[in-house]
């Protein structure tokens, strides 16, 4: 196709958005929504790693203590977890500390501990992991490892709830896929019958075009960028309203929660960029079945 | 030029063409003639490649319409020039629009569409109504917009189906003497009429038919 036409085809394109501008408006309506849809549910997937992944920077363990054990089995103890990378023993509490805490806990409930003929409390050790060379802490391996340690008890550590939440990150992902896979083709639906629309209202031109001897690609071309256009548009317009929303969200935390550990992030810009394309080439994909269907009658 | 072999056309039941046979010269001028329904239109458009015929062949230039790729007829349309009966023109589109537009389709230079746009409009005398659309002319002014798209690319061959149906009898004689010279520049050309007017005015060539059949040539 020759250089010099495609100036043409834009200007038509555009022409054709601009005589059915109504129907543009209502598919990039719904094409925005849609996109819009993926883009948060992306996002919130996006902020749910990151939070995972802080936590897992800062792990906490409690390792407890058999009763009765002696000064050298708890030496034995406190080397082997000085023994563990990026392990720090943020105190020992014994047995009278642990109780006296509980019952500062339990506050004006106190009664419950009436009665009680011996401190049923272990000494344990409260520890802090940090990450080695960037690696996140192999929490279970520790806890397994600590076990094994003669004395030791029981070993707890913080985040064993998130490792429960791995398993329920990948269903969230495999959703996400679901999801998203469906409305690509909600979007892909709506570009083909806006696409349609338009080529049914310049029906005639198209006869005309066709007796004047125009290609079949110079009809097409036109339809195609018109798709592209609007994938351009839709795109743009729904990664705007996500970094809109996530400025407004992120200014309302500090008003409302206050909670520092829950700093939103943006999307990366690869996944915006991914988007962004992902949203042309559907518009494209959309108007070229479109098309190609109209020519096939 | 153009060479038509057994050809049949029929629409459903109704027979539209009947082993017509017909041979036009390069550089032929042809009248084509019968009354309403007589299948000039039909012809005409099979001869464009806007119809495909039920049976037979048409040969254009040694091409064979039957044979020939989509490609290959879109451009082959560029060497035919064809000026519709009703017009075919876009009404949201001025007069030098419509004429340009089957220059557009070639991929010319814009400068060159202009200029030849223009000459085209000189010579069906519309330069000053370039502007206007087609709803704001009168039934004979579309007919000339509709003679000069059609001459704007100067064509091989022209076909027009009744290009005088809508002109009053001077500008039949301006447009036929429009005719005359596209065909004079070598081009061959090829007008189906039922004006007994326009067929008594001339001395070329005269096919007639009548029920799809020809029954006479002169």
């Amino acid at each position: 196709m020759r250089l010099r036409l495609w100036p043409y085809f834009l200007r038509q394109a555009l022409a054709n958005i601009i005589s059915n501008r109504i129907v543009h408006a209502i598919g990039l309506g719904t094409m925005v929504v849609s996109l819009l849809i993926f883009c948060t549910f992306l996002f919130l997937l996006v902020n749910l790693n990151v939070w995972v992944g802080e936590w897992g920077h800062s792990l906490t363990m409690s390792v407890y203590l058999q009763d009765g054990i002696s000064e050298a089995g708890r030496g034995n103890i406190e080397s082997v977890i000085r023994s563990l990378p990026g392990a720090q023993i943020r105190r020992f509490i014994s047995k009278e500390r642990a109780l006296t805490e509980f019952r500062r806990a339990l506050g004006s409930q106190l009664g419950l501990l009436d009665g009680l003929s011996h401190n049923p409390l272990p000494a344990s050790f409260e520890l802090v992991f940090n990450k080695v060379e960037g690696k996140k802490v192999d929490a279970r391996g520790i806890k397994q490892d600590l076990e094994k340690v003669e004395g030791v008890e029981e070993v707890h550590y913080s985040e064993e709830w998130l490792d429960r939440f791995e398993g329920l990150m990948k269903m969230i992902r495999l959703v996400g896929f679901i999801i998203g896979g469906l409305l690509c083709m909600g979007v892909l639906f709506i570009v083909m019958n806006t696409i349609k629309l338009t080529i049914y209202s310049r029906k005639e031109e198209i006869e005309i075009l066709k007796l004047v001897g125009a290609t079949d690609w110079f009809v097409k071309i036109p339809f195609m960028l018109e798709g592209m256009i609007q994938g351009i548009m839709s795109g743009a317009l729904a990664l705007l309203i996500l970094f809109l929303a996530y400025l407004i969200i992120s200014t309302e935390r500090m008003h409302f929660l206050d909670l520092a550990v829950f700093d939103f992030v943006f999307i990366p810009n690869e996944y915006a960029l991914l988007i962004f394309l992902l949203s042309v080439a559907l518009g494209l994909l959309g108007s070229f079945i479109a098309v190609g269907r109209f020519f096939k009658v | 030029m153009i060479h038509l072999f057994h050809l049949y056309k029929n629409f459903g039941p109704s027979i539209a063409l009947s082993d017509v046979n017909l041979r036009v010269h390069e550089g032929e001028f042809v009248f084509i003639s019968g009354p309403s329904g007589a299948g000039k239109t039909t012809l005409l458009r099979l001869i464009f490649g806007a119809e495909r015929p039920t049976s037979g062949h048409i040969l254009i230039n040694g091409i064979n319409l039957n044979r020939i790729s989509r490609l290959k007829l879109d451009l082959l349309r560029r060497k035919i020039g064809f000026v519709f009966q009703d017009f075919k023109l876009l009404p949201a589109k001025t007069v030098f629009e419509n004429v340009a537009l089957a220059l557009e389709v070639t991929g010319e230079r814009r400068s060159l569409i202009r200029k030849k746009t223009r000459q085209s409009l000189k010579l069906v005398d519309l330069v000053d109504k370039e502007q206007a659309y087609p709803l704001e002319l009168s039934g004979g002014e579309q007919q000339r917009v509709a003679i000069a798209r059609a001459i704007v690319k100067d064509p091989l061959i022209l076909l027009a189906d009744e290009p005088t149906g809508n002109l009053d009898p001077d500008l039949t004689k301006d447009i036929m003497v429009l005719f005359k010279s596209i065909h004079m520049k070598g081009a061959t050309v090829v007008i189906a009429t039922h004006s007994r007017e326009l067929l008594e005015d001339t001395e070329q060539g005269k096919i007639f038919l009548n029920r799809g059949r020809i029954f006479g040539e002169k």
